[in-house]
């Protein structure tokens, strides 16, 4: 990236960081939600134990999934389609700002998110004491799920380049919600129907969910990393065929 | 002035499916001349304008600004757009938009303080945009487009929401770019305002250009004149009127005749109503003579 890129790539995630802090309603339902869905299912059910492992560190990479993946899902798709509806994506295409870079902010911003949701949820484990994870293997984990919104961002991103702000919210909620509960991101899927599971084999999120937990354990990822690669090309392809047919 | 060509486009033509936006249009600017698109909506002056720069490909066509492709990068750095639908983040101030937009134009944050000053900006500069009038929001626009210093200003109706005295502000900062060699390509529905600060008018309708010349020819070039006065005829009886083009009623009896005969239709007048008064004659506008070139009356008049 040149000298310029770069100085604009920074005002962009400036921008979208000064966005996040000074409308904090935003927050709620990417931050509260997901880390108070955590807390209380922790507090309910961390001490128990599943896959080997127990159940507050297993939590870790379920909910921490549901998390990044509600930040990388919902921010950026939302924000493309606010700066579309308000002329703003137009004025920075007018302005030769590569669209790439603007995207990227918009990313990057949303991974700060999700690193913030990650670091609550692992402390609020840690204060319950049904964290039994290395800092190594939690790093790992927390490694692995950011890597792993990418494409969730991108199909963000389709989204909201395509659809006016009000129904890529609606939308991307209407994606989202099914797919943590069919992945079990908030009841582990031993506890779901039979049917459930094999759905689950079929979506990103279930995945994401299980490389996380195979970084506490001993569960293989070449599949889950494949799974997500996959996915990562359609949402691509998805995406870069949405911004050519975009009004901007 | 005007003889370096900041933008040179020959003959563009876009269509959306069947509908001709541009159909065959040249247009021209040069360094420090300002220049006003006019026409009716769905004249192709978006269309246009969208191609100059380089939002949009001409389907035929050349255009080059600034002697390069409008379309790359390096070119648009240039320009300054404002644009009259923008809409702005409502978490930024007023000095982070004008710094980020120095920023984006590969100037440093610092050019946007003499910029805030100039547009009487500064005080507002650490008020966060939704809290800003319409006025305030429209100069914060300008101040984007005017702080990277840009060869070229495209500026969609850029004076609407602001009030007599900001304007007057607005056209004296124009007229000193314009008078370092700073090119403004102005799209506006105030046409009286546009004769008074453009060099030359083009008018557009249905994707053609109409006419092509400074305002002050444009109008010679149209014989009309207007009648005012206050007077208890009807506006039935008055269109019955020798030479009358058409009336508009305006207030209390108040009427404007359009007229190429006015010294004939002056004496019915005044011997149909006696009571006649606050009568003025003038000149048609450039308002009437863009009016009679895309009304189609007296087209063939105007563009000769």
């Amino acid at each position: 990236m040149s000298v310029l890129g770069v100085r604009i790539f920074r005002v962009e995630l400036r921008d979208e960081l000064r966005a996040i802090v000074r409308e904090p309603t935003s927050l709620f339902f990417s931050i509260l939600m997901p880390v108070g869905f955590f807390i209380l299912f922790n507090l309910l059910y961390g001490h128990g134990s599943t896959q080997g492992l127990s159940a507050g560190t297993a939590m870790v990479a379920t909910f921490g999934t549901y998390g990044v993946i509600t930040v990388a899902a919902l921010q950026p798709g939302i924000g493309v389609a606010q700066d579309r509806d308000l002329g703003w994506l137009r004025m920075k295409r007018v302005s030769a700002v590569p669209v790439g870079i603007s995207l990227a902010a918009k990313a990057t911003a949303a991974l700060l998110y999700g690193v913030g949701v990650l670091l609550l949820m692992g402390v609020a484990a840690a204060a319950f004491g049904t964290l039994d994870a290395s800092p190594w293997a939690l790093l790992r984990v927390a490694v692995v799920l950011l890597l792993g919104t990418v494409p969730f961002t991108l199909f963000s991103v389709a989204v909201g380049l395509r659809f006016r702000t009000g129904a890529t919210i609606a939308m991307l909620n209407a994606v989202l919600f099914p797919l943590a509960v069919l992945s079990g991101l908030w009841i582990p899927i031993r506890f779901l129907p039979s049917a459930v599971k094999h759905i689950a084999e079929f979506l990103p999120t279930y995945h994401l969910a299980e490389l996380g937990l195979a970084q506490l354990g001993d569960g293989s990822a070449l599949l889950h990393v494949l799974a997500l690669v996959i996915t990562t090309v359609v949402a691509g392809t998805v995406a870069v065929m949405s911004y050519r047919r975009a009004r901007i | 002035m005007g003889t370096t060509r900041v933008v040179a486009a020959e003959g563009l033509r876009y269509r959306y499916g069947e509908t001709v936006a541009l159909d065959g249009v040249d247009l021209e600017v040069g360094a420090g001349e300002c220049v006003a698109l006019l026409g009716p909506n769905g004249a192709g002056k978006s269309t246009l304008v969208t191609i100059v720069v380089g939002l949009r490909a001409a389907q035929e066509g050349a255009v080059r600004v600034l002697d390069g492709d409008p379309r790359r990068a390096a070119t648009r750095r240039r320009l300054g757009v404002a644009q009259q639908t923008l809409g702005f983040p409502n978490t930024l101030t007023v000095q982070e938009l004008v710094t980020g937009a120095a920023i984006r134009g590969g100037l440093r944050g610092s050019a946007a303080g003499p910029v805030l000053a100039e547009l009487g900006l500064t005080d507002l500069a650490r008020r966060r945009v939704a809290k800003l009038s319409g006025g305030q929001k429209q100069r914060v626009q300008l101040a984007m487009a005017l702080v990277t210093e840009p060869a070229l200003l495209v500026l969609d109706e850029p004076t609407a929401g602001l009030d007599t005295s900001a304007r007057r502000h607005f056209w004296q900062i124009l007229a000193r770019r314009r008078e370092q060699g700073t090119a403004v390509l102005v799209t506006t529905h105030l046409i009286e305002e546009s004769a008074e600060v453009a060099d030359r008018v083009v008018v557009l309708d249905h994707g053609r250009v109409l006419a092509d010349a400074p305002p002050e020819e444009l109008v010679a070039r149209l014989p009309d004149r207007t009648v005012t006065a206050r007077t208890r005829l009807g506006r039935g009886e008055l269109e019955r009127l020798p030479g009358v083009l058409s009336v508009t009623p305006e207030h209390d009896h108040l009427v404007k005749i359009q007229t190429r005969a006015p010294e004939e239709l002056l004496r019915v007048l005044l011997d149909r109503d006696p009571d006649l008064s606050e009568l003025r004659v003038r000149d048609a506008g450039l308002e009437e003579a863009v009016f009679a070139l895309t009304d189609g009356g007296t087209a063939e008049e105007v563009a000769a």
